[in-house]
C-alpha cells in the first residue's frame, strides 16, 4: 500500500546493461524534509539509478520504492513525485504551454496551475513560443514547471543546474530548500559537490555504481579536522613544544612548513611563543570536502 | 480509479496529437486524393463496366478506393504519433505523468479518432467530387452509404491503431513508417500473389486453403471490408463476390464484417505486442 509518507527506498538496486554494471546493490533511502544529495562522478549510475525510481529503466536486481510501493503502481504519479531528468526531451514545435496543459490533463491538475509553473520558474513571457528555439537553460525551467504542475511530494532532479545561469542555480537552491523545509522530498543529482554542498542536508555518493559514503555532508571528512600550517625560524624546536603538549598530529611538509593537526591558530601560535620560535606565517587549513569527493570518487588524489 | 486515470489520459493524449500539426498535415494529402480519385471515379467506370456496373456503384467504388489509401494516412499518423515520442524524447514525460499502459491504449484510442477523421474527411470530400465529376454519378442510396461509411470509419481506425502499435514496437521514427509503407505498398501484395499463384497450379474446384489465405492480411482484410458493399451495388449480389475478389485482389473472400473482425484481431495482436514490448522497455 502507498504510505503517503514522501519517502524514497532502494535496496540492493543493481542494474547490468550488456557487460556494463551501471548500479551494483545500491541501497539509500530520501527523507521528507531533507534534500538529499546524489553525487557521483560522469558515467557513475546516477541517471540509471533516478530512473530505476522512476520505473523507467527496469532494475537487474533489487527494488526502488516510491511511498512503498513501486512507482508504476501509484495511482496519480505526477502528485506524487515529479522529476527533472538529463535527455528529458520536448517537441521543438509544441510550445511551453502546450505543453504543459499536455501534462497538466494527464496529471489531473486544472489550467491554471500552467500560468502558476510558468510565473514560478520565470518562463511566462516566453510560454508561447516553441520550446525548439528554447535556449538549455530555458528547457532545464520548463522541466522543472512540468515537474512541479501536480504540487508533489517528492521532487527528483537529474543535474538540474545544467544549463542555468548563475542566479538560477542560486534560486534553484533555495528553492530546493524551502521546498524540503515544507516537509517535502528532494533527490537531486550531481557530479560536483560544489552545486550541491550548500544546499544538501546528506549526501549518498556513488563511484562506479556503488555507493562508496552516505550521511550528512560534514561526515564526509570522515571525523578529520582542520589543520594548522606553520612557517616558523626553528620547525624541530616548535614540534618538539607541541609534543610537549600533546599534539601528536605534527607533520613536516615538503616546503619545510609544520602541519599541525587537532589545533587551533592560538594554540599554535601561543605554544611557539612561549618556546622562543620566530613565527613568519600561520594558515588554518579547512577540511576540503572537493577535494576529499575526489578522492572518495577515485579523481584526483588529494 | 480507472475511470478518471483513463479521461485524464484521454484528454492528455488529444491535446498531445492537436498541439502539433501532424494530424492535419498528412488530412491534406488524404483530402487531395479523394478529390482527384473521386472526380474521376477512378479506374472503376472503365475496367468494370463489364461487370454491368451502375453509376452508384462506381461512386462508392471509387470512395472504398480513397477510404483504402486513406488508411495508410491514418496508419501512418498513428505511427508517427506513436514513434515521435521516442524521436523527441518525449516519452520519459509522459510516462512519468501516466503509466505505460494507460498512455498506450489512450493512443490507441486517440489514433483511431484520428483515422474515423480520416475516414469522414475522404467520404465528405470523395462524395462532393465524385457527384460533381463522375457526369452520370447519383447520389448512392442510404443503406449502402452508411454501410461504407461505417466500414470506411472502422477500418481506418483500426489501421491507425495498428500504426500505433507499429510505433510503438519500432521506435525509431523513420524505420516505423517506412516498415509500414514497405509492408502495405510491397510486402502484402507479394504475399498475396504468391498465395494465389497456388491457386492456379490446383486443379480442383474453387481456390485452394492457401489462396484463401490473402483475404486474412491486414491490408486485404481492410479492403475487403470496403469493397463489400460497392462491389454488390456494381455486380449485382451474384457476382459481387468475384467484384471484391478482383477489386481487393484476393481469393474467396469471407463478408465484409468477418474481414473487419480479422482486421480488428490483427490490431488487437499489434497492441498487445507494443503492451508486452513497451512495458519492461528501458527508457533511458
Ligand atoms: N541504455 C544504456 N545502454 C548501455 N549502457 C548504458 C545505458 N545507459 C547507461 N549506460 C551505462 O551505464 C553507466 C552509468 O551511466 P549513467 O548515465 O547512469 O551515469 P551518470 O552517473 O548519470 O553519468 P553523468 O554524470 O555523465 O550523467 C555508464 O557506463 C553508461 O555507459
Ligand atoms: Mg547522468
Amino acid at each position: 500500500m502507498q504510505d503517503h509518507s514522501g519517502r524514497i527506498a532502494v535496496d540492493g538496486l543493481s542494474k547490468r546493461f550488456g557487460t556494463v554494471e551501471a548500479v551494483r546493490d545500491l541501497g539509500f533511502t530520501v527523507e521528507p524534509g531533507l534534500v538529499t544529495g546524489f553525487l557521483g562522478p560522469n558515467g557513475s549510475g546516477k541517471t540509471t539509478t533516478l530512473r530505476m525510481i522512476l520505473g523507467l529503466v527496469v532494475p537487474t536486481s533489487g527494488t526502488a520504492l516510491v511511498e512503498g510501493v513501486p512507482f508504476e503502481t501509484l495511482g496519480s504519479p505526477g502528485r506524487v513525485l515529479g522529476a527533472v531528468l538529463e535527455a528529458q526531451g520536448f517537441h521543438p514545435s509544441r510550445t511551453a504551454r502546450r505543453h504543459l496543459l499536455v501534462c497538466a490533463a494527464a496529471i489531473g491538475v486544472p489550467d491554471r496551475r500552467v500560468d502558476e509553473v510558468l510565473g514560478l520558474v520565470g518562463l511566462a513571457v516566453d510560454a508561447d513560443r516553441g520550446v525548439g528555439g528554447y535556449s538549455l537553460g530555458m528547457k532545464q525551467r520548463l522541466a522543472l514547471a512540468t515537474a512541479l504542475l501536480g504540487d508533489p511530494r517528492i521532487l527528483v532532479l537529474d543535474e538540474p543546474g545544467n544549463g542555468l545561469d548563475p542566479a538560477g542555480i542560486a534560486w534553484l537552491r533555495d528553492f530546493l530548500r524551502g521546498f524540503a523545509r515544507s516537509g517535502r522530498s528532494v533527490l537531486v543529482s550531481s557530479h560536483q559537490l560544489a552545486e550541491i554542498g550548500q544546499s544538501a542536508d546528506r549526501v549518498v555518493v556513488i563511484h562506479r555504481g556503488a555507493c562508496v559514503y552516505q550521511g550528512e555532508l560534514a561526515g564526509l571528512g570522515g571525523g578529520r579536522r582542520g589543520r594548522v600550517l606553520v612557517r616558523c625560524a626553528e620547525p624541530v624546536t616548535l614540534a618538539q613544544a607541541l609534543v610537549a603538549k600533546g599534539l601528536m598530529e605534527v607533520d613536516t611538509l615538503p616546503d619545510g612548513r609544520l602541519a599541525v593537526g587537532g589545533a587551533d591558530a592560538v594554540l599554535v601560535g601561543d605554544t611557539a611563543l612561549a618556546a622562543g620560535v620566530a613565527v613568519y606565517g600561520l594558515v588554518e587549513e579547512q577540511v576540503d570536502l572537493e577535494q576529499l569527493f575526489l578522492q572518495l570518487t577515485g579523481g584526483v588524489a588529494g | 480509479m480507472i475511470a478518471p486515470t483513463a479521461s485524464r489520459m484521454l484528454r492528455a493524449e488529444l491535446r498531445r496529437t492537436t498541439s502539433v500539426r501532424m494530424w492535419w498535415a498528412l488530412l491534406i494529402p488524404v483530402v487531395l486524393l479523394a478529390l482527384s480519385i473521386n472526380v474521376f471515379g477512378g479506374v472503376f467506370s472503365s475496367s468494370l463496366s463489364g461487370l454491368g456496373g451502375e453509376t452508384p456503384g462506381v461512386l462508392l467504388a471509387s470512395l472504398a478506393y480513397s477510404l483504402s489509401l486513406g488508411s495508410v494516412f491514418a496508419a501512418v499518423h498513428g505511427a508517427v504519433q506513436a514513434s515521435g515520442e521516442f524521436r523527441h524524447r518525449t516519452i520519459t514525460t509522459t510516462y512519468l505523468t501516466g503509466g505505460r499502459v494507460p498512455v498506450l491504449l489512450a493512443r490507441c484510442a486517440v489514433g483511431a479518432a484520428v483515422g474515423a477523421v480520416y475516414a469522414l474527411g475522404t467520404l465528405a470530400f470523395g462524395l462532393v467530387a465524385g457527384l460533381f465529376g463522375q457526369g452520370s454519378a447519383t447520389f448512392p442510396s442510404p443503406g449502402p452509404l452508411f454501410g461504407l461509411i461505417g466500414s470506411g470509419i472502422a477500418v481506418c481506425a483500426l489501421w491507425a491503431v495498428l500504426g500505433v502499435a507499429v510505433g510503438t514496437l519500432v521506435t525509431n521514427q523513420a524505420g516505423a513508417v517506412v516498415l509500414l509503407l514497405v509492408y502495405v505498398l510491397a510486402i502484402e501484395n507479394v504475399l498475396s500473389l504468391i498465395l494465389r499463384s497456388g491457386a492456379d497450379a490446383g486443379l480442383g474446384t474453387g481456390p485452394p486453403a492457401i489462396a484463401r489465405i490473402t483475404s486474412y492480411l491486414p491490408g486485404n482484410a481492410a479492403d475487403v471490408a470496403l469493397y463489400d458493399i460497392p462491389a454488390v451495388e456494381l455486380a449485382g449480389p451474384r457476382y459481387g463476390n468475384q467484384a471484391v475478389e478482383s477489386l481487393a485482389g484476393v481469393a474467396s473472400p469471407p463478408p465484409g464484417w468477418a474481414c473487419l473482425i480479422v482486421l480488428a484481431l490483427w490490431a488487437g495482436a499489434g497492441v498487445a505486442a507494443a503492451w508486452v514490448v513497451g512495458a519492461r522497455r528501458d527508457v533511458t
